[in-house]
């Protein structure tokens, strides 16, 4: 084992991030690290890359113990990474970015020539075609993502985790990566692959480690063992399954509360068009950077609609901003950036809630301080949410009882019409079960929802009808028979068709 | 800046709010303000005396509650204003020139220079909110073109230095205290006339922000934009109405600093720009927005004077002065960190 | 591809754009002037007289390179130069000393900024504030309300002597700038200063410190104070406790209008030089038509107002998000 690590621990405050996660790491190999969003695979990546200092449990680097201080010494000791997040000086050229931690030098004098030519060797190593001069805040997505990994190959590192690594990439810069990958573990490096492709991860990986709920519920196994369905059961755990909600009909009007027609938007939608009906949840499916979120603030004039008609409750409507959409249409967005758009973190919760009623809320001009207080406290009874004192920060609360303060200040607004956007993103899974019947019992009192998820299971538990969105646009539309074997399975191929004559192989 | 930090992004420093009440800064400002009076009156008994320190004094202090108020306005906000000394000296100005041509009694004067003090806050609001751009370098931007055009105005209308002629109902307030208007000694403490119209500002202030929708939503603005935009708040408009109040303050700052000086002059504000961060940040309002405290200002601007007057009583120059005062603020700062971080470690624990 | 794809990049930075504005105001100057601008006096007393915004207009500028602000290099300047008049007289240093010691208080001064900073975890605009309170007590303190004057007449001749007819103090304002140039460009602690302030935590990740690089940026902002202070000494040949009060905000109207970011990460050693040009000519203009000084501050005010504006303008434009079959950013984006 190049790499080991045990019994891991790492609590943020509300959130015990990590619960003793081990992992373990052969040379010439790759192992893919799985779990849900929110399992812990990224706290583990930081803490193994030197970013985080774990509370517990231990690091080996070739049977010995080491512990990092910093995210350099990490490096130092040969382990290369390239995080989730977008991690380069934007204003700083590609070729210096690459060799940012060991920046050539005489004197104290930075050797332009030097720097260019380890980079282009960088480059070379994934036969990128790209101007070691330029600045990297003229590269795209893709680009600026494999400058990351260039970056990380700099260093003659024996360990390389790749955290999402080809989430911006298409089909052939992914199929890139994957020949470097391997020729790296031919060459004895060990690869860590943190990935929510689950077929890339099937076609790349050697052995398996599965994190849920901040444990390794399996550790260093052969992927070989493995169903593709049975590493899945191993991510979402039995106790998803066993969610059954109360049947709900639909409360059948011919009148939707929200309905498109061949709506495109500024962000580039095109030819979008489904409704919702009062009680009934659409769900609108989709891979990250499908355009369902952008979707979302199009309706509510964050974005422009350019095209098409968009109607509430039979009247077609021009909404320019969330305060309208809100009073005049009472349509509520539940963000799926909670910590940014969600929440007002370093604000008490009775602000959280009261935001979007205080003109309910005063008399005189003045709001009246217990009304809100009352109204807070009904809502922390009927969602449950768990609080010290209501004056408590939001910022103070775990992920799920934020999610539910952020869910709690539209439900106030008296909201007849929910976006609700990736509700349970960083929650774990018996929280989210709570929350799906929160959503179910909502739709239930005839709220119209309209449910943005990436969560195949989540979909496929809640919403009546489903649509899928790729590329800015609506593929199709399936009702709901609640089998998720074969309703998961139509969804990737509605994502899917229309791509592959598009992407050669 | 916090990213400069340790901590991760996922556990927000937690604030004031939640600590116990020997961590509370207002009750540090108190301890220290008595302790400097009880200092300066055993150093200078002459520190208590009526006529020649406390009526002045007090004088002062409202000026610069009010300055100091005018930054609050912007700090809710997390922004700054570069330019309140500028617009107190146009407001002053727009006073002056209203009694000058239109012989209008002092209120109708002092609304007019109101209004054009919020006029021109509104102005910059307005900027700041269409063009993203920061609040630093449009005020800043705004006060080199504002320090040229008041004195062009008062060499165009006046003297070049101030109004000849000062509508009536000035001198009273600057020269009369309520004692005054009393028989005798019996009522009417010795408070100058203008206190009262500083203190009401700061009543109002603090009510606008503590109990009303828009301050509320101002601050809510401060706290993080993009969360207040997408809980419905019209964020472009509160933006333009909290630089709208920091320009009406500073227009009432420099008519209460036009009242003691006795005449609407040009060199009204000049000294208004450090003083009006001092009060705020001394009283614990940060410059990240989403908080702040209008007792803390009062305190601030207070502790700020007694500090001036005192060591004017002990014979200090004027200028070496300062010295104490910016001691005063990093240890306050300091220290005001210092008891954060012990709160918060026995908040962890407990 | 139109016209855009012709012209090199630099014909579109905002240095190119205030270099056209500044010899164009210049032209225009000597012309209206009929050549008077172009007299040796004349010219000689436009850059000696340059030299002083210049080096202050980069002492902000190191510091808004790690998005942070300095307010007290003005209140700085004044005390270093106090300092080195002092020594000079009082205690009767050789001007060399005298001027070493200037750099290092600057430096140190600085350095204190920087610590109090990283330390207290305070904003710098604040702790700055504070300090420069505590250093307008402390510049009273050197000499009170008196004036310095007919210290080294060595220094005092250096501060009116010329080398190739260009001042001595402006040669070495220009040596300065090129010096801060190349250390933003060229060293690795310059290059990792502006990491950090571009963006922190990609820095730290690459085992960039970033407290070390907000000790170096405040203790490179004194050292620049310090070096204005000794141009203000040899410039002035009297100096006392006011010095310094008039360098504030153009300290920060130079790197702003010369197209430095507050935010941090970038910074433009061309720019701020050439909006102090700018500045001069403007005050220069008022000398020559005997304008009032107060359109100055009017103009330097709008022109400010300006550039932030046109900038935030041709921001909005590119950063549009991109429509289909419109034409927005088809300049731009080739990949």
């Amino acid at each position: 084992m190049i790499l080991s690590a045990s019994g891991l621990v790492k609590t943020f405050p509300g959130v015990r991030a990590l619960d003793g996660a081990s992992l373990s790491l052969a040379a010439g190999s790759v192992h893919a690290l799985l779990g849900e969003n929110g399992a812990g695979k990224s706290t583990l990546v930081k803490i193994l890359t030197g970013v985080y200092r774990p509370d517990g449990g231990t690091i080996e680097l070739d049977g010995k113990p080491v512990h990092f201080t910093g995210p350099l010494d990490a490096l130092r000791a040969g382990i290369g990474v390239v995080h989730q997040e977008r991690n380069l000086v934007t204003e700083f050229s590609v070729a210096e970015n690459i060799v940012l931690h060991h920046l050539p030098r005489r004197f104290g004098v930075v050797r332009r020539s030097r720097v260019r030519d380890e980079a282009r060797r960088c480059l070379d190593l994934l036969d990128l075609d790209l101007d070691p001069d330029a600045p990297v805040s003229t590269l795209s997505v893709a680009q600026a993502q494999l400058v990351e990994i260039a970056k990380a190959l700099s260093v003659d590192n024996r360990v390389l985790l790749l955290d999402e690594p080809t989430a911006s990439l298409t089909g052939d810069e992914a199929d890139r990566l994957y020949a470097i990958v391997r020729k790296l573990t031919g060459s004895g490096h060990a690869v860590v692959l943190v990935s929510h492709k689950l077929e890339e991860v099937f076609a790349v990986a050697d052995t398996v480690t599965v994190l849920r709920d901040g444990r390794s519920v399996a550790e260093g196994q052969p992927l070989s063992a493995y169903t593709r369905d049975e590493v899945v059961d191993l991510m979402v755990g039995r106790a998803h399954a066993a969610v059954s909600l109360a049947a709900r009909t639909p409360l059948s009007s011919d009148a939707a509360a929200l309905s498109l027609t061949d709506v495109a938007t500024s962000y580039g939608h095109a030819d979008v068009s489904f409704d919702v009906a009062p009680g009934e949840i659409y769900g609108l499916y989709g891979l990250v950077g499908a355009g369902r979120t952008e979707l979302a603030k199009a309706l509510l004039g964050l974005g422009s609609v350019t095209a098409g008609t968009v109607s509430v409750h039979g009247t077609p409507v021009r909404i320019s901003g969330v305060g309208e959409a809100l009073r005049r249409h009472r349509i509520g967005y539940v963000t799926e950036n909670r910590k940014e758009e969600g929440l007002f973190l370093e604000q008490p919760i009775t602000r959280n809630i009261g935001v979007t009623v205080w003109h309910r809320l005063t008399r005189l001009g003045l709001i009246r301080d217990r009304a809100e207080a009352s109204l807070v406290d009904d809502y922390r009874q009927r969602l449950g949410i768990r609080l010290a004192t209501p004056k408590q920060l939001a910022g103070q609360l775990s992920g799920g009882n934020q999610q539910k303060v952020s869910l709690a200040k539209w439900l106030a607004a008296d909201c007849g019409i929910l976006i609700v956007d990736e509700p349970t993103v960083g929650i774990d899974v018996r929280t989210k079960a709570a929350f799906h019947e929160l959503i179910a019992g909502l739709a239930g009192q005839g709220m119209a929802i309209l449910l943005i998820s990436s969560d195949l299971p989540e979909i496929v538990t809640l919403a009546d009808r489903i649509g899928v969105m790729a590329g800015f646009r609506l593929r199709g539309e399936l009702p709901n028979d609640g089998d998720y074997e074969r309703m998961s399975q139509s969804i990737i191929r509605l994502i899917h068709t229309p791509l592959i004559p598009a992407a050669p192989h | 800046m916090t990213a400069l930090l340790e901590t991760p992004p996922e556990a927000p420093a937690a604030r004031a709010r939640s600590l116990p009440l020997w961590a509370n800064p207002r009750l540090g400002l108190l301890v220290l303000l008595v302790v400097l009076v009880v200092l300066f009156t055993a150093l200078r008994p002459s520190f208590l005396d009526v006529d020649f320190t406390l009526v002045p004094m007090q004088a002062d202090i409202s000026v610069y509650v009010v300055v100091g108020l005018a930054q609050l306005a912007v700090l809710s906000l997390g922004h700054m204003n570069m330019a309140v000394g500028r617009m107190a000296a146009m407001s002053a100005f727009a006073m002056g020139l209203a009694y000058q041509e239109l012989g209008t009694p002092l209120v109708v004067d002092v609304l007019i220079g109101l209004a054009v003090g919020a006029g021109l806050g509104a102005l910059a609001g307005l900027v700041i909110s269409r063009t993203g751009v920061n609040s630093f370098v449009v005020t800043l931007a705004l006060d080199f073109a504002l320090v040229g055009l008041v004195s062009l105005l008062y060499a165009k209308a006046t003297d070049g230095v101030s109004f000849g002629a000062q509508p009536g109902g000035m001198a009273a307030l600057r020269t009369d205290t309520f004692a005054d208007y009393c028989a005798g000694n019996v009522c009417g403490p010795p408070v100058p006339l203008i206190v009262p119209i500083a203190v009401v500002a700061a009543l109002l202030v603090g009510l606008l922000f503590r109990w009303s929708r828009t301050g509320r939503e101002i601050l809510m603005t401060g706290a993080s934009v993009k969360a207040a935009e997408l809980s419905g708040i019209p964020v472009g408009r509160r933006v333009v109405q909290a630089h709208a109040l920091s320009g009406l303050l500073s227009g009432l700052a420099g008519f209460l600093l036009a009242v003691n000086n006795g005449a609407f002059s040009a060199g009204i504000g000049d000294a208004f720009l450090l003083p009006s961060f001092l009060a705020p940040v001394l009283g614990g309002t940060l410059l990240v927005g989403g908080a702040v405290s209008v007792l803390g200002t009062f305190l601030g601007a207070t502790i700020t004077q007694v500090i001036y007057k005192g060591l004017n009583l002990l014979q200090f120059q004027v200028d070496q002065l300062k010295l104490y005062i910016g001691l005063v603020l990093i240890v306050a700062l300091s220290l005001d960190r210092v008891r954060h971080v012990l709160a918060e470690r026995r908040g962890a624990r407990a | 591809m139109t016209a855009v794809a012709f012209s090199p990049r630099v014909f579109r930075t905002s240095e190119f754009t205030l270099g056209v504005v500044a010899f164009a105001g210049f032209v225009g100057l000597t012309i209206a002037t009929s050549g008077n601008m172009l007299s040796a006096g004349t010219l000689a007393a436009f850059f000696r007289f340059l030299a002083v915004p210049m080096v202050i207009g980069l002492a902000q500028m190191v510091v808004l390179a790690i998005g942070q602000m300095n307010l007290s290099v003005g209140v700085l300047t004044g005390f270093c130069a106090m300092a080195s008049a002092w020594l000079m007289i009082e205690a009767g240093l050789p001007a060399w000393l005298a001027v070493l010691a200037a750099l290092a208080l600057g430096a140190l001064v600085g350095l204190v900024n920087g610590l109090l900073v990283v330390f207290t975890r305070i904003n710098a605009f604040i702790v700055t504030l504070a300090t420069m309170t505590i250093i307008e007590g402390l510049r009273y303190g050197v000499h009170g309300p008196d004036t310095f004057q007919d210290y080294s007449p060595g220094l005092v001749r250096l501060g009116r002597a010329s080398i190739l007819g260009l001042p001595v103090v402006f040669v070495v304002a220009v040596v300065v700038a090129i010096g801060v140039g190349l250390f933003f460009a060229r060293t690795v602690a310059g290059r990792h200063l502006l990491a950090s302030g571009g963006s922190p935590f990609a820095a730290r990740l690459s085992g960039v410190s970033n407290d070390r690089s907000i000790l170096l940026a405040h203790a490179l902002s004194g050292l620049l104070a310090g070096v204005a202070a000794v141009l203000t000494v040899a410039l002035s040949g009297s100096v006392n406790a006011s010095i310094g009060d008039d360098l504030l905000l153009p300290s920060f109207a130079a790197p702003i209008i010369g197209g430095v970011a507050l935010a941090g990460g970038v910074v433009s050693v061309t720019g701020t030089c050439l909006a102090a040009f700018l500045v001069r000519l403007v005050d220069v203009a008022r000398a020559q038509f005997g304008i009032g000084q107060q359109w100055v501050d009017l103009i330097v005010g709008a022109v400010v107002l300006g550039v932030v504006l046109i900038g935030a303008v041709r921001g909005k434009l590119a950063s549009r998000p991109s429509r289909p079959a419109t034409s927005a950013g088809s300049s731009r984006r080739t990949s």
